[in-house]
Formats: C-alpha cells, sequence, structure tokens
C-alpha cells in the first residue's frame, strides 16, 4: 500500500483549502485510475457494481485495440503496395524518419513490420496529437469548472483518431478536437450532459472546414501522387460491379485491406470488439440491432424499388456493412451510453434511425458517399425525443392500466 | 445628454439585442461572409431602426392603440423598401448579395421591439439614438461574426487578402465550414459566452440543478 | 387623449393619412432611383460576360470596354442568328425596347419562347431551353476576335451559369467563368478558381476527326492534352456538371449548329 499512503499524503495539498486546490481534478484523475474511488451513495438504497464509468471506459478503449493494429498494418500496406506499384512516392519528411527509427523503411508490401511500422508512424502521431490537445482542453475545463476529468476522454480520443484518414494534417486533428471536445462537449457541461457524440462532432467539423482533407480520392492512402477510391465512392460509379473492379472482395473488406480511414476499414476487428463489448454489456445490443435491422430493410426497400441511373440502388446489404464506417460506427459511435437514447424501445428506434439515414445518405444523397457520421449525429439529436416519447406511453399504458 | 449617451452605448454590450435578447439573429447567418457585405446590411439596419423610431415617436400620441402595430409595420416597411432602392441604385454589387435580406429587415424583430418598447414612449430624439444604439449593438455582432468568416474562411478582409490561400498558391488553408451559415450560429455562441463570462449579470438563471447523488467520505 | 386616439374616426384617419404618406415616399424612392437601377443592372450583366470570358479590364470602364461587343440573338432550334421579324417578336413578347437586354433566364420560362426538353436531349439538367440566345461578338475591323456564348447546367447542388468565350477560329476556348452558382465552397466552388479557370485556355473544342472531344475528366489531364481538363478534386459532380453543359452548350443540339455554319462562312 506504499502508493496509496503517498496518494493519502498528497491528497491534503489538493483538496478544497490546499495548495494545489485547482489542480484538484488531476489527482483525482490519477488516483481513481489507479485506486477504486472512495465517494459512497448517500440517498435511499442500492447495489453498487464494481465496474464503475471509468472500467467502463477502460474496456471500451482497449476494445478499440483489435481495430487499432489492423488500422496502422492497412494503412501500410495500402501505401507501401502503391509505391511499389510505383503508383506514387513516399513523402518524405520526419515521417519517413520515424519510419526508419521503427525498423520498417523498406517499403514493402509483403513485409508484415514494414507495413507496421508505416501505419504506426501515421496513426501514432494522430494520435498523440488528439490526445494532448482534447486533453488539454479536458483538464481546463476540469480546473475551471472544478469538476473531474473524465475518463470518456481516452474513448473519446481514440475513436476521433481512428475516423481520420491516415494523410490528415496533424494542426487538422488538433483543431478537430478541440471543437470536438469544447463545442461538442465542454460548453454543454462535459461528460453526461453532451447531446452529441464528441469524436463525431469533431470530425464533422473538419469534414465540412476541410472537405478537401476528407473526403475525395487522395486522402485514403499516404503516399505522394497517389489517388485511390475508397470502396464506397466506387460504388458510387458504378454499384458492386465498380468496388470489385477496383480489386476489392467481399472478404478484401470484410477483412479490412481497402481504402478507408484508419481504424474503420476492418469490420471483422470491429464487430469481434462488438461481441465483446455487448457481452459485457457495455454497448447496448439493442442500438446494435436497430442499426442493423434498420439498414437491412432500408436496403432492401432500395434494391426492391431501383434506379437506371443510381447503381447504388442496387448494394446489396451485406456489402454496406463491410465498406465505409458503417460497422465502426455501430459498435462504437451509434452506441455511446450519453448521446444514444436511454430508453430501451427507444433504443431500437434509435439504432433503426440511424440504420435508415445512413443507407439514405449513402444513395440518395449524391454529394457525401458516406452517411454513418452524419446519420448518428441526425439521430443523437432525436434521442432526447425518442425517449419522450417512449416514457410517455408508457405512462399512458401505466394509466390505463389503473383506471 | 447623458441620456442619450445611455441609450447609445447600453445595446452594444450590457443590452445587447443579439447577445442578451436573442433577436434578429435570422440575418447574422446569412449575410456575414464578406465584411463588406455586413457593413451595408449594418448601415441599412441602424438606418432603418433609428428612423422608424423617430417616425413611430413622432406620431405616438396621435396612434390607435388597436391599429398601433400595424401603423409600426407600415412605417418600417416603407423605410425598408426606400433603403432597397437607395442600396440597388449606389450599391448594386453589395445589394445582388444581400438578395432578400434587405427586405427582411421589416421582420428583424430588433426593429419591430424598438419601436414597441421605446418609442412609444419617448421622443423623437431620444428615440433617433436608441435606433442608432440598438442598430449598433446588432452591427457589433455581425461584424464581429463577418470578421471572423470572412477572414478564416476566405483569408480576406474587405476583399483584400490577408491570408494567402492554398489554392491560390499561397500557404492559408481556407476553413470551408466558416462559409456555410450554420458556422454564424458557432460564432454567435461562443460571442455570448464571451460576453456573457465578462458580464456575469447577464447569465440565465438554471432551469434545472442536477444534485449530487455520491458524496466524497475523505479516506478509503 | 388615447380614449379619443381609439374613436373609429381618428383610427381611420391616422390610417390614411400615414398609408398616403408613406405611399408617396416610397414610389418617390421607386421612380426617382429607377434610371440609375437600370443602368446598374445592365453594366453588371456586361461586366459579367467580360469577366466571365476573361476580357474584363478593371482599370478600364465596362461600358467603354464593351463598345467593342455586339450583341446577336441567335435562334437555337435551327442555328443561325434571329432575323428581323424575330427579334421584333421578342422584344414585343419581352417587353424590351433594346434587343442587347434580352434576358434569356427570363425567356426559358416563358412558354412562348421556350421548349421543354426531354430526358434524352437534356444531359446539362436545365428542364426547359429558351428558343433564342443572345450571344456575343468581339470584332476589331471585321475580323471576330471572339465569340462570347452564355451556358448554364447543373452541377451538384445548384444551376451554374456563366459564359464560354472562343477564339476567332471558334474551335479554340479563349476564357470561361460562372457568375453564379450555389456549388459547395472549397470543393465545387472551385469553378471559380482562377487557376482552374486558366486552365481552359487554349484547349480545342473538336478532334482532328471533327468529333467533339472536349472534357473534363476525373483527375488530372495529361499536361500536353488539347482537349481534357482537370477535375475538381474532391467534386466529382460539379465538375460531371461542368463537363455535360459545356459538351450539350457547343455541341450539335445548342449552339453547335451555329458554329459551323459561322466557320464555313468564314471560310
Amino acid at each position: 500500500m506504499g502508493l496509496r499512503s503517498t496518494f493519502d499524503n498528497m491528497a491534503p495539498h489538493f483538496e478544497k483549502g490546499g495548495k494545489y486546490e485547482k489542480l484538484y481534478p488531476l489527482y483525482e484523475a490519477v488516483d481513481t485510475g489507479l485506486f477504486h474511488p472512495p465517494n459512497v451513495t448517500n440517498n435511499t438504497s442500492h447495489v453498487r457494481d464494481g465496474i464503475d464509468l471509468k472500467r467502463i471506459m477502460i474496456t471500451v478503449w482497449i476494445c478499440t485495440f483489435p481495430a487499432m493494429f489492423f488500422g496502422m498494418y492497412n494503412i501500410g500496406l495500402q501505401a507501401n503496395e502503391a509505391i511499389a506499384a510505383g503508383a506514387g512516392t513516399a513523402i518524405e519528411g520526419w515521417r519517413e524518419m520515424l519510419i526508419a527509427l521503427l525498423g520498417g523503411g523498406g517499403h514493402n508490401p509483403a513485409s508484415f513490420w514494414d507495413n507496421f511500422a508505416f501505419g504506426a508512424a501515421y496513426f501514432l502521431p494522430v494520435y498523440a496529437v488528439t490526445f494532448a490537445v482534447g486533453g488539454f482542453w479536458e483538464v481546463l475545463f476540469a480546473v475551471v469548472r472544478k469538476h473531474e476529468v473524465n475518463e470518456g476522454f481516452f474513448v473519446t480520443s481514440v475513436l476521433f483518431a481512428l475516423i481520420l484518414p491516415p494523410s490528415i494534417p496533424l494542426w487538422q486533428v488538433a483543431l478537430g478536437i478541440s471543437f470536438g471536445v469544447v463545442i461538442g462537449k465542454e460548453i454543454f457541461g462535459g461528460t453526461g450532459k453532451n447531446f452529441l457524440n464528441p469524436a463525431l462532432t469533431g470530425r464533422a467539423f473538419l469534414f465540412f472546414a476541410y472537405p478537401a482533407d476528407l473526403s475525395g480520392n487522395s486522402v485514403w492512402t499516404a503516399v505522394d501522387g497517389f489517388s485511390g477510391a475508397t470502396p464506397l465512392s466506387n460504388a458510387q460509379e458504378g454499384g458492386v460491379q465498380a468496388i470489385i473492379d477496383g480489386g476489392v472482395t467481399w472478404f478484401d473488406a470484410f477483412f479490412g485491406t481497402i481504402q478507408g480511414s484508419m481504424g474503420e476499414t476492418s469490420t471483422l476487428a470491429i464487430l469481434l470488439a462488438g461481441v465483446v463489448l455487448m457481452g459485457m454489456g457495455i454497448a447496448s445490443w439493442r442500438i446494435v440491432l436497430g442499426v442493423f435491422v434498420g439498414m437491412v430493410a432500408t436496403t432492401w426497400l432500395f434494391n426492391f424499388i431501383g434506379s437506371d441511373t443510381n447503381p447504388l440502388f442496387a448494394v446489396p446489404w451485406y456489402w454496406h456493412l463491410v465498406i465505409g464506417g458503417f460497422a465502426f460506427g455501430m459498435i462504437f459511435m451509434a452506441t455511446d451510453p450519453v448521446s444514444a437514447s436511454m430508453t430501451n424501445t427507444g433504443k431500437f428506434y434509435f439504432g433503426a434511425l440511424i440504420g435508415l439515414m445512413v443507407i439514405m445518405i449513402r444513395v440518395a444523397n449524391p454529394a457525401y458517399p458516406e452517411g454513418m457520421m452524419l446519420a448518428i449525429l441526425f439521430a443523437n439529436l432525436f434521442a432526447p425525443l425518442i425517449d419522450h416519447f417512449v416514457v410517455q406511453s408508457n405512462i399512458k399504458r401505466r394509466v390505463a392500466r389503473v383506471s | 445628454m447623458s441620456e442619450i449617451k445611455n441609450v447609445l452605448t447600453e445595446p452594444l454590450f450590457n443590452k445587447n439585442p443579439i447577445a442578451l435578447q436573442i433577436l434578429g439573429i435570422c440575418s447574422a447567418l446569412a449575410v456575414t461572409t464578406s465584411l463588406q457585405v455586413t457593413l451595408v446590411m449594418c448601415l441599412a439596419v441602424i438606418a432603418v431602426t433609428s428612423f422608424s423610431n423617430v417616425g413611430v415617436s413622432l406620431i405616438r400620441n396621435h396612434i390607435p392603440n388597436n391599429i398601433r402595430i400595424i401603423v409600426q409595420m407600415i412605417i418600417i416597411a416603407s423605410l425598408v423598401i426606400v433603403v432597397d432602392q437607395v442600396l440597388k441604385a449606389f450599391a448594386y454589387e453589395i445589394s445582388k448579395q444581400l438578395s432578400v435580406f434587405v427586405g427582411l429587415i421589416i421582420t428583424n424583430c430588433i426593429v419591430m421591439g424598438r419601436a414597441e418598447a421605446f418609442a412609444m414612449k419617448n421622443g423623437p430624439v431620444l428615440s433617433f439614438f436608441d435606433g442608432v444604439g440598438n442598430g449598433l449593438g446588432y452591427s457589433v455582432v455581425l461584424i464581429v461574426v463577418a470578421t471572423i468568416r470572412e477572414l478564416f474562411g476566405a483569408g480576406k478582409l474587405l476583399g483584400v487578402e490577408i491570408l494567402p490561400l492554398v489554392t491560390d498558391g499561397g500557404w492559408y488553408q481556407s476553413n470551408g465550414l466558416l462559409l456555410l451559415p450554420p458556422s454564424a450560429f458557432f460564432i454567435i455562441g461562443l460571442f455570448i459566452w464571451a460576453l456573457r463570462s465578462w458580464k456575469k449579470d447577464q447569465v440565465e438563471e438554471p432551469d434545472f440543478k442536477i444534485l449530487p447523488n455520491t458524496e466524497h467520505s475523505g479516506g478509503h | 387623449m388615447s380614449a379619443n386616439n381609439d374613436s373609429i374616426q381618428k383610427t381611420l384617419i391616422v390610417a390614411v393619412l400615414l398609408c398616403l404618406v408613406c405611399s408617396v415616399i416610397v414610389a418617390g424612392a421607386a421612380v426617382s432611383l429607377k434610371p440609375l437601377q437600370q443602368a446598374n443592372k445592365t453594366e453588371d450583366m456586361k461586366k459579367n460576360i467580360l469577366a466571365a470570358a476573361g476580357l474584363l479590364d478593371s482599370s478600364k470602364s465596362v461600358t467603354e470596354q464593351f463598345e467593342q461587343v455586339t450583341t446577336r440573338i441567335v435562334n437555337l432550334e435551327e442555328g443561325r442568328f434571329a432575323t428581323e421579324a424575330e427579334v421584333n417578336d421578342i422584344k414585343k413578347l419581352m417587353g424590351l425596347n433594346d434587343i442587347s437586354k434580352f434576358d434569356q433566364r427570363k425567356a426559358s420560362q416563358m412558354p412562348e419562347l421556350s421548349d421543354k426538353l426531354a430526358g434524352s436531349e437534356d444531359p446539362a439538367s436545365i428542364k426547359r431551353r429558351s428558343k433564342y440566345a443572345a450571344v456575343y461578338l468581339v470584332q476589331e475591323g471585321d475580323q471576330l476576335e471572339k465569340l462570347i456564348l452564355p451556358i448554364h447546367g447543373y452541377g451538384l447542388w445548384s444551376t451554374l451559369y456563366g459564359f464560354i468565350a472562343l477564339k476567332g477560329d471558334l474551335e479554340t476556348i479563349a476564357g470561361l467563368g460562372f457568375y453564379e452558382h450555389g456549388e459547395t465552397p472549397g470543393l465545387g466552388g472551385e469553378v471559380d478558381n482562377p487557376l482552374w479557370k486558366a486552365k481552359w485556355v487554349g484547349k480545342e473544342l473538336h478532334n482532328e476527326q471533327g468529333k467533339l472531344a472536349i472534357e473534363v475528366i476525373k483527375g488530372e489531364a495529361p499536361r500536353d492534352s488539347e482537349h481534357k481538363v482537370d477535375g475538381l478534386s474532391g467534386a466529382t459532380l460539379t465538375s460531371r456538371g461542368v463537363n455535360n453543359l459545356v459538351r450539350y452548350w457547343v455541341g450539335e443540339q445548342a449552339f453547335g449548329t451555329l458554329l459551323n455554319q459561322m466557320k464555313s462562312q468564314g471560310a
């Protein structure tokens, strides 16, 4: 208990009246990160579970690892394949040095380590900037507002980094996470009071502010002079046939060796995490089911209507599942407990709304090939309304039962 | 004299029509992509608020109570049409960019609000300055919004290049969001936040207060 | 006093007087400023034409620069310049005293002066096309220097309105520009980027076989290409829209016949 007593000795300095009173949130974050928090509930009877918000968030964070590590490998794979094929050249600069330092300067797409080092040199700086800048805002608000630093930020930061394209400039990363944390969360009072998913808010900001760096064909592979469409934008051109012509089979898309944002490509890795999260009761299976059913139903509807001019109408649901950010959004973003609906019935509707909107945006809107981000943000706005109707109908049902 | 100074300066920050009363923000979204257009819009609003205040104030003792809103509307609408015609004649380029938004000054709540709340009860001179003051209060916010939007959205101020854009061979990458109307909401929101942090008395009482359900026991 | 104000008599008097005063002011402003406004409007259109065609020189007055430009009305269906009788008809239908004020956008809304296009003959998605269009000839002496054609069509969010200028050979592009559109700033909005507009200059409409070859392609065009123009990065649909509308307006269905005819006369 040496460490515990060190903390206890330090505690008075950080508590009210102490020397470092202002830095209490930082102390609290480290302390409760390592130890069980000392809080007790002071009102009526309750059951207290060992798994608190902090443990939940850490679990989600760890669950992103398969997608993250696969993402790093895939960034390198895509880039090194392009370089090996002579379609582009490596971007000279500090990142090349970092890759060499990690022992992967060969740009050989067949070498696992070359790919992984390349990806790490692109993902880790993005993540580091996200963490540093976002963390700065978290702590600043915690100190000024006198609330605790919330571990939700662990999750926000990793999710935000994973949904960016590998070639994103680092200053945009900093700007995006600042917007996400400050406008998406802190101005409403911090974690638990935000009605939008902060990671997606940050990405939406970047998407509209710097569209050239977040959409199009040249941002998904981190090499100079190479342009490769994502399967989604290929699908916009010519449906499933165009995806396959682009050299991507369904299994490629499922395993994730395709163009896309850093952590969203591997449906397999994401679904694995989803199974764990749903099994532990952290991610709501109701939302995931809602999203999935909503997506399949809307796709069937479009398949049934058909269109001569828009090849996306004919894309079947199992393709929608594996391309773009659908799987990632369904497992990690839609299930955000704060911005989703709270009621159990509401969660189905909330999920279904996302599933509906994502296909509507992908298929019917010509401007945005990807619809997951906008669909989730849209459903976030409706979550309180959905809950309201669910609660009202419950009340009505019960009133009817009594009278 | 101090009264005039008061009605002129109060609406700038203490009783800003946009920031405190959240009036007239519709046009703030639409006309603030460039500073030049915004300045013209501000002048138009100042002209309409001040002269409609004078007009209403002059005949305030003769306005029948049950048609007073219509009377105010007629005065405001006439002034707006005149302003619109003048702009079309002397600042055609800008009036084209302002398009319907000059006409929509009629529905700008600030103008109606001042006519009803101030000009109906005060003399023409004071009403005139109240109109100018409120127009200026509106202008302060719009100019702030427009400066941010034009500078960071297009790299220019009043059409003069300040930050050379990447697309034109410079170094600054323009922020496209600022050229879209929703960005004005964010900027006005941040402006109100800053203003209320400075002048705490403008902060509204929260409707609800969340009580903590745990307490810190102070030990382990 | 306020009790008096609310009498029916007083209410009526105030209402009538106020309306009279206000209508005099409004009418006075409208009538006295009208000439200025109309002058502005014409000058604005001239400026658009010159600017879009890349001829605008900001050091000279627009009116002065426009003196070398002649406006001619074209019968689009038959691909020839309109006859005197047709011009008079248009003047009468649109209430114009000067044919140079011909407004194609207004004409395309008038059933007498426009045709509805079927889907297959409408690649630029303009739905209705005016039967006539005003084109602008820039002449130096008898020699045709430039021909400026109005173009419009649908991009991603909006209809783009602009002009394309051809050199005297009616084959080489001298300039292209849009004066009105609502495309996404930073993506499709880059149609206004001078660097992109400059890429059009010098491109040729047809290839050696005489086939229409001008094209906006996806991605970068080969450097020495005579017919291909770079697409706007990240704006596939706007680029496609521009491609469609340019090809439509210089093609056989619109100004193509006129161009051929003028070429053969010139030769």
